[in-house]
């Protein structure tokens, strides 16, 4: 499959796309290593072999993100995660790096409107889609009104999983959800606070659906 | 936000002045300082926990696109031991330098280092390094035997005697109580994982070393690394700006940071180095695992005879450090006869740790459930049998509480609690088809200060700059530090600039022991009164100045004004005018203040005091247990910041409920792993599992602390919760579970 496939994929973060991709992590040696091995996956998708070239990163390749409304054309290992990408190379780092499993929800962006664990997709499967990240929301002097309610509710502590907590807090307005704190605890639960201000962060997120 | 000048912000609720940049993505963390060429390193592991490392492959790696160089032993170059120095410096838990030696102590040990153009090469180059080793059989027993340790073992914070306090004779007192309890309790190995990732990006120009580092302490990082890399302390800079909070794990440094600082050394480019969620629970430290017996004897009406409080845990092959769980034993009830003791026991594992509130968090665990358990013993109420036991004074050395309140959070918890509605009968409570479980348990937690120093400046615009090399783990010291130089120059927060996390600044204390609030606020108040003393003198001596002819003592500076005090505040001038004709930018005052805590010869015993009441609901039928609400009495000094206060506390009883419930570090018998490594496995206290919380300040002063009278509530919070919730779920199903995490198959009988 070439650089073009890859792009003309559909943003749809399952897991089964994500095992057949994957790069990143873990699986990054085997990538490596055993790149026929990979290349000859039944789906017959996957075919990330490195190619050299490019002056730093061997086997880069073109991608445009769109992040914050703003176009950004990079080149980058086809490896990386949205996540990494994000920070290390679009030098975004609101976003954070919790865990890198899926497993805290500390990296949460929007991909077109819905929330999406940024460490768990590739940048290159969202090529071209409409990403929001914290620093799109607001800023100190223009907030967004979630980021208000977390600052007027003290809704962290240490702040290292808030930009996390924001994103999916901001998609929640416009998923499914009761009313009831209890609703709004369960929709909030991929979203681990170390720091436990469990409570103030649902007492922000309350404030704004009752303006909304 | 904007207070009025005139009024104090101490012991507002005052929303954090870093808040805006923490809602916004703008506050600068480790990881998120970014520099031209910074290249990244991702260390490799060992996969045994016992052994020799013999031989490393590092070909394949090495000739992998983006590589910089594979490090190891042979090619890191030198890096020194850090030496345990007098007093609270250069502290840290695994004094052996990385790579010093070939001798793999713990599954996870750091044994080469790959560095790359990316972190998507350098982790590919790390994932291809091989090792090969003589394998020895790895030790990670959970059930716990004390080691042959002398009477008197060295510790990370200096020598402790295993006896750690005796009084009377608590061996004969026992044997003889007509009413006893002897159960042992068991907590486990926890991980302190806080969210962010510890990281370190090092950077050397030409001899000036710089580290932006995930530290809980800048200064004791300084000493440390000016050490390892044999530097005069001044040619060391570690920054730390933002901390994604540490409970403790990154009170000190551990070998990333050396690792990273060495490869940047080797190479001439920045090094990121961010240690990833797996190898936080291998190489960064954890909360020992212990093992407590306790004994209580008591009269039949209820009061204490003896207590013995003997206790194991465990530690690694290379750390000192102890965890000192009998440290609230023997002050918190009044009993004439008692024993705290300990002994060790050494596994294959990484370094333990200080985890929020270590030692009494353990401790304090099985001292309350031994006294909820004598209570039940008693046919006495939990609540009743500590009010009978308070003592008057601290019983292991004569001396009287600076301040304590414990009855009164007791009598308050239990009223806000409805306690008094209590059915103590198992499982006779119900609610909407639930049954419920109401505990109790007590808390306490050291007071007193660290040594520390501060600057603030009083500028020609208005503003106020407060320095201080402490740290903000998300506590809210960068709140804190602006409400106190508005406290005193009068200038409301939004006119004060706080910086901190930085070791160029003057050295502040590590944000750890609930310590930092308290230890900064004379230094702070210190440097405010040079400053204005320094401006009262430009008052009286500037040509122009409406002040002129005055003496200095005339004069007063209050909500931001000087003035004369015979006149009153009314006629005063701004400070920021009476700079700008004096032609000066800012006047500077410097004030530091010493350590009093673990004060030799200390004139009052020193704490702050707490309750918990907890309620769960017990679903039998589903084998469902949730934690449904909780009161909590504190008992703290004078509470600065309400807000942040409750929050703080809050946070440490939703960790009460993971230590409870959920957490703990499983070690794999196979090879020494802790395999359950990351967050899915290791659960922590999630937004659906925290209950309604409702926090209680008793807000009275601790003048023996410092002028404010505020103590610390960082760690408090989390002593004693399990006790009670455990406590709670007997009371709901009969079953004492005295090995935590309390699990639903323990329930299922």
């Amino acid at each position: 499959m070439s650089n073009d496939d890859l792009k003309s994929q559909p943003a749809d973060p399952t897991r089964r796309k994500f095992l057949l991709t994957s790069g990143s992590g873990v699986a990054a040696s085997l990538v490596v290593g055993y790149v026929p091995a990979l290349a000859r996956d039944a789906a017959g998708e996957v075919d990330l072999a490195p190619t050299a070239e490019g002056p730093n990163i061997e086997g880069a390749v073109p991608i445009t993100l769109r992040i914050n409304g703003r176009e950004h054309s990079l080149r980058i290992d086809p490896r990386t995660t949205l996540l990494d990408c994000i920070r290390e190379t679009v030098t975004l780092t609101g976003t954070k790096k919790g865990c890198d499993h899926g497993q805290c929800g500390a990296c949460t962006v929007h991909v077109n409107g819905k929330r999406v664990l940024s460490c768990l997709n590739l940048a290159l499967m969202h090529d071209g889609e409409e990403i929001t990240t914290v620093e799109g929301l607001g800023t100190p002097d223009a907030m967004h009104p979630m980021q208000a309610a977390f600052l007027a509710c003290d809704a962290y502590q240490c702040g290292y999983c808030t930009s996390g907590q924001i994103m999916s807090a901001v998609a929640l307005l416009k998923e499914p959800c009761g009313t009831d704190d209890a609703s709004v605890k369960e929709l909030m639960s991929g979203n681990i606070c170390r720091c436990g201000a469990y409570s103030n962060i649902v007492a922000a997120i309350q404030q704004v659906r009752k303006n909304v | 936000m904007t207070e009025t000048s005139t009024t104090s912000p101490i012991g507002r609720d005052t929303p954090r002045v870093d808040g805006p940049r923490k809602v916004t993505g703008l506050a600068q963390y480790t990881s998120d300082f970014l520099f031209p060429g910074m290249l990244y390193g991702v260390p490799v592991e060992a996969t045994i926990a016992n052994g020799k490392l013999l031989a490393l492959d590092t070909v394949a790696a090495e000739k992998m696109p983006g590589v910089r160089a594979v490090f190891h032993r042979a090619n890191i170059g030198r890096i020194f031991r850090s030496t345990p120095a007098p007093g609270f410096d250069r502290v840290c838990e695994e004094r052996r330098p990385p790579f010093e030696d070939d001798v793999i102590q713990y599954y996870g040990q750091y044994i080469a280092l790959a560095v790359a153009d990316t972190f998507e090469a350098a982790k590919a180059a790390a994932d291809a390094v091989r090792a090969t080793y003589a394998k020895e059989k790895s030790n990670v027993e959970a059930r716990l035997e004390a080691g042959h340790d002398p009477d008197v073992v060295f510790t990370t914070y200096g020598p402790v005697p295993r006896e750690q306090s005796k009084r009377g004779d608590p061996e004969g007192a026992f044997a003889s109580a007509p009413v006893k309890l002897d159960e042992t309790y068991v907590t486990p190995a926890e991980t302190h994982n806080p969210l962010e990732l510890h990281a370190t990006t090092a950077i050397w120009d030409g001899t000036m070393l710089t580290l932006y580092d995930s530290t809980q302490g800048v200064v004791n990082a300084r000493s440390v690394l000016a050490q390892m890399f044999g530097l005069p302390k001044e040619n060391v800079r570690v920054i730390s700006k933002f901390l994604g909070s540490g409970f403790g794990g990154k009170l000190y440094p551990w070998t990333h940071v050396p690792l990273a600082a060495a490869a940047a050394r080797q190479l001439g480019k920045p090094v990121k180095l961010v240690v990833s969620r797996k190898m936080m629970f291998q190489s960064v430290g954890h909360r020992a695992r212990t093992q407590q017996r306790m004994r209580l004897g008591a009269t039949r009406e209820g009061k204490l005879v003896s207590l013995m409080h003997d206790y194991v845990y465990h530690m690694s092959m290379l750390g000192d450090y102890h965890e000192d769980c009998g440290e609230a034993t023997p002050f918190h009830y009044s009993v004439p006869n008692l024993r705290a003791s300990f002994g060790r026991a050494r596994r294959n594992i990484g370094a333990t740790a200080d985890m929020r509130g270590p030692g009494a968090v353990p401790g304090l665990y099985a001292t309350e459930s031994a006294m909820n358990e004598l209570a039940d013993n008693l046919k006495m109420d939990p609540v009743q049998l500590r009010l009978l036991n308070e003592p008057r004074l601290d019983e292991s050395n004569g001396l009287l509480f600076s301040s304590r309140h414990y009855v009164e959070c007791l009598n308050v918890g239990a009223e806000k609690f409805g306690w008094a509605k209590r059915n103590p009968a198992i499982g006779s409570m119900k609610r909407d088809g639930l049954t419920l479980g109401w505990g109790m348990a007590g808390a306490a937690w050291i007071a007193g200060r660290f040594e520390a120093a501060a600057n603030v400046q009083l500028r020609d615009d208005g503003t106020v700059r407060v320095a201080c090399a402490t740290q903000d783990i998300g506590t809210g010291t960068y709140t804190i530090l602006a409400q106190l130089a508005s406290e005193k120059t009068g200038v409301p927060l939004d006119n004060i600039e706080v910086e901190l996390g930085d070791s160029a600044l003057p050295d502040g204390p590590i944000s750890g022991g609930s310590l930092a609030t308290s230890s900064v606020i004379p230094a702070v108040f210190k440097a405010a009164d040079q400053a204005i003393a320094s401006l009262l003198i430009i008052a009286v001596t500037t040509p122009g100045s409406p002040f002129l002819g005055h003496k200095p003592d005339d004069l007063a500076l209050e909500g931001g004004r000087i003035f004369v005090k015979a006149e009153g505040p009314g006629k005063g001038v701004p400070f920021g005018d009476l700079l700008r004709r004096a032609n000066a930018r800012l006047v500077t005052g410097s004030g530091s203040a010493e350590m009093t805590a673990f004060a030799p010869n200390p004139k009052f015993s020193k704490h702050s005091f707490g309750c918990h009441f907890v309620e769960v609901t017990w679903q039998a039928e589903i084998a469902r247990l949730r934690v449904s609400r909780v009161v909590t009495v504190m008992d703290a000094g004078r509470i600065l910041n309400p807000l942040t206060g409750r929050n703080q506390i809050q946070g440490a009883v939703v960790m009460g409920i993971g230590m409870a419930l959920f957490e703990e570090t499983i070690y794999d018998p196979q090879n020494g792993a802790p395999i359950n490594s990351n967050l899915a496995d290791y659960m922590v206290t999630v937004n659906a599992d925290a209950p309604p919380i409702d926090v209680t300040f008793l807000d009275y002063p601790d003048k023996e602390i410092n002028e404010l009278g505020a103590r610390g509530i960082g760690e408090i919070g989390l002593a004693g919760i399990a006790a009670a919730i455990t406590d709670a779920v007997h009371h709901a199903t009969g079953v004492r579970v005295r090995e935590l995490p309390v699990r639903i198959e323990n329930l299922l009988v």
